[in-house]
């Protein structure tokens, strides 16, 4: 008997799937993402966006020990952020970088000349990787998602290294409400990312003192402080410093490609192979920053049917650089190839491959329901053999 | 450092904590004597017009928020705390309120379908701008628990009213005075903006 292959409802639009987080469909197909788009695009008014920008900027200009700190993973977003900052408004900023522990070396090149050209303080954080271990095996376990210490630390680190130099300016690079709904364009407002935003999208609906509680066992314990970075800081203490907390796109239009062109000119950014992407579907060099991107698009494809190819071919569609026919066609080809860095992943977390299917298959989005061994294997990156190793399966 | 008016009737650590979260320290007092030393009061309120202000008056409160008054720093009445502002309220019997703004207050005049108290979240309708409703858009639901209403004698003294089968005023303010017949402290971002506005209001508008 032939089993039947659930066709799930797609954006008639950008052809994200029901499965996407958040989605919602218009009567006519379209989903709540584009049309908050298109609102961001029609109803905005960039040149008052502009001016509170500006005031912004003066109102914390000279005040404290940088004028405001950059969270930056030295991807496409944080470069560009850095430098239309420091070009618009000759700010002297402070970089803070938390260091998820995946990064590749295109990037560190690509960061160590933008540090040098712009001529910026930096300061990064590297998290004791044991605890990062046993944060990605309880988060992956728990959500499949096994970024939770990704997700907070770089959220909560770069607002208590703020808190320590008492700089209340903070800028974020692309607004949510231009990739989910939890936040969208429709009623002209600011983001910002404060603890609200930081509870109901960052955490996972998993808190540091929670998660604490899961990893410190007798035989293995964890110190109370060694949450410390993945913990949103004091609220009464950012408040009292009047702390402001924003993302740049919710003051300048957002477009990535224009961003990513800038940064090449300019800084002499670098893209990168992405594992699951073909090169060139990509060469504005989203998601390069991390070398377990494919793995995590792999499990995103495991539960919900769609991966990173189609979600970069939803933002060309909203941009009007691709039709909706090849960002169908594009999506159905690539994504769902299995990545070689699962085998890096397994290794650290010291499962099987069988072990990590049992884990993700039950978290499944209906109505997908997913087919291993499907789609065949993406092909390394260039740069696979320099990723660190580390096996930890039973031997 | 804002001074919270313990004596005796009040949801006093919401209130607190509330403060805590825009930034603000703030603490409870229950000497008198002490007013003296805050910038800023708040005055809540859980219960009785008549209860509330007997026990004001046996500590000598009327005096140490007076001179507080009389030297234009803000005050800020919470719910009952705002009520108790007024010249007279009729809970539980005729009772001398603080006479901060001139009026009184009485049962909350609404419909038959309508019950009292009037419980639950319900939006504003500001009448005019103020310093401590700045970055409060119109129509934003804030929380009620209350079964009387301020009745100002002049509209002067409105900020917003609050329709609950029937108009009543939901705020007042009066030179340095200003009163909430909501609950900021438990009215989420808007309550707390207000909160905020009233750590960072001088007194003058």
């Amino acid at each position: 008997m032939l089993e039947k292959i659930p066709v799930l409802k797609c954006c008639t639009k950008c052809n994200l799937p029901e499965t996407y987080e958040t989605i919602e469909f218009d009567i006519k197909g379209v989903c709540n993402i584009c049309r908050s788009a298109e609102a961001r695009d029609d109803n905005t008014d960039w040149g008052e966006r502009k001016k509170l920008l500006d005031a912004l900027i003066e109102k914390h200009r000279g005040k404290a020990a940088y004028d405001l700190i950059i969270p930056f993973s030295g991807g496409k977003d944080s470069t560009f952020q850095l430098l239309y900052l420091m070009r618009e408004y000759k700010i002297k900023p402070l970089v803070v970088r938390f260091n998820h522990g995946f990064m590749r070396d295109t990037i560190a090149e690509n960061n160590l000349r933008t540090f040098k050209k712009l001529g910026v303080d930096v300061i990064e954080f590297q998290p004791n990787w044991h605890v990062v271990k046993k944060l990605m095996l309880e988060s992956f376990k728990r959500k499949t998602d096994f970024c939770w210490h990704c997700h907070t630390g770089i959220y909560s680190y770069p607002l208590r290294v703020a808190l320590m130099y008492q700089v209340p300016l903070v800028f974020w690079g692309e607004a949510q409400a231009d990739i989910t709904g939890y936040y969208d364009h429709l009623n002209d407002e600011i983001e910002y990312e404060d603890d609200k935003k930081f509870n109901m999208i960052r955490t996972l609906g998993i808190t540091a003192e929670d998660m604490h509680d899961m990893i410190n066992t007798p035989e293995d314990p964890v110190d109370v402080r060694d949450l410390t970075p993945y913990t949103f800081p004091p609220v009464k203490d950012l408040m009292k410093m009047r702390y402001c907390s924003v993302p740049l796109g919710s003051f300048i239009p957002w477009d990535y490609k224009n961003n990513t062109e800038e940064i090449k000119r300019e800084l002499g950014w670098k893209a990168d192979q992405l594992e699951g992407v073909p090169d060139e579907l990509n060469p504005h060099g989203e998601k390069i920053e991390c070398f377990m991107q494919g793995t995590r698009d792999y499990i995103k494809f495991i539960k919900r049917g769609y991966s990173r190819v189609s979600q970069i071919s939803a933002f060309d569609v909203r941009s009007g650089r691709l039709s909706t026919e090849d960002a169908v066609k594009l999506g159905a080809e690539f994504d769902g190839q299995k990545p070689p860095s699962l085998e890096i992943f397994l290794e650290y977390m010291g499962l099987t491959e069988e072990e990590f299917n049992t884990i993700v298959k039950p978290m499944a989005i209906p109505p997908y329901d997913h087919k291993f061994d499907a789609k065949g294997d993406a092909v390394k990156t260039w740069d696979f053999d320099k990723f660190y190793r580390e096996d930890n399966r039973p031997k | 450092m804002i001074g919270i008016i313990d004596y005796g009737a009040g949801n006093i650590s919401s209130v607190i904590h509330a403060c805590g979260r825009v930034g603000e320290d703030a603490e409870s007092f229950s000497e008198p004597s002490l007013a003296v030393g805050y910038d800023r009061l708040i005055l809540p309120g859980v219960g009785s017009f008549r209860m509330a202000m007997e026990q004001l008056n046996d500590l000598g409160w009327p005096e140490a928020i007076g001179a507080h008054v009389k030297s234009c720093k803000p005050l800020l009445g919470i719910c009952l705390g705002m009520q108790l502002l007024f010249d007279e309220g009729d809970e539980d019997g005729p009772t001398l309120g603080l006479g901060f703004i001139s009026g009184k207050v009485g049962i909350l005049q609404t419909k038959a379908s309508h019950r009292i108290p009037h419980v639950g979240w319900n939006s504003l309708n500001s009448t005019q701008t103020h310093p401590i409703m700045e970055g409060v858009k119109d129509h934003i639901d804030f929380y009620f628990v209350h079964s009387y209403q301020c009745v100002p004698v002049s509209d002067e003294n409105v900020l917003a009213r609050c329709d609950y089968g029937g108009k009543f005023v939901a705020s007042v303010a009066k030179g340095s005075v200003v009163g909430m017949q909501f609950h900021p402290e438990k009215s989420q971002p808007a309550g707390l903006r207000i909160l905020q506005n009233f750590a960072e209001w001088d007194g003058q508008c």
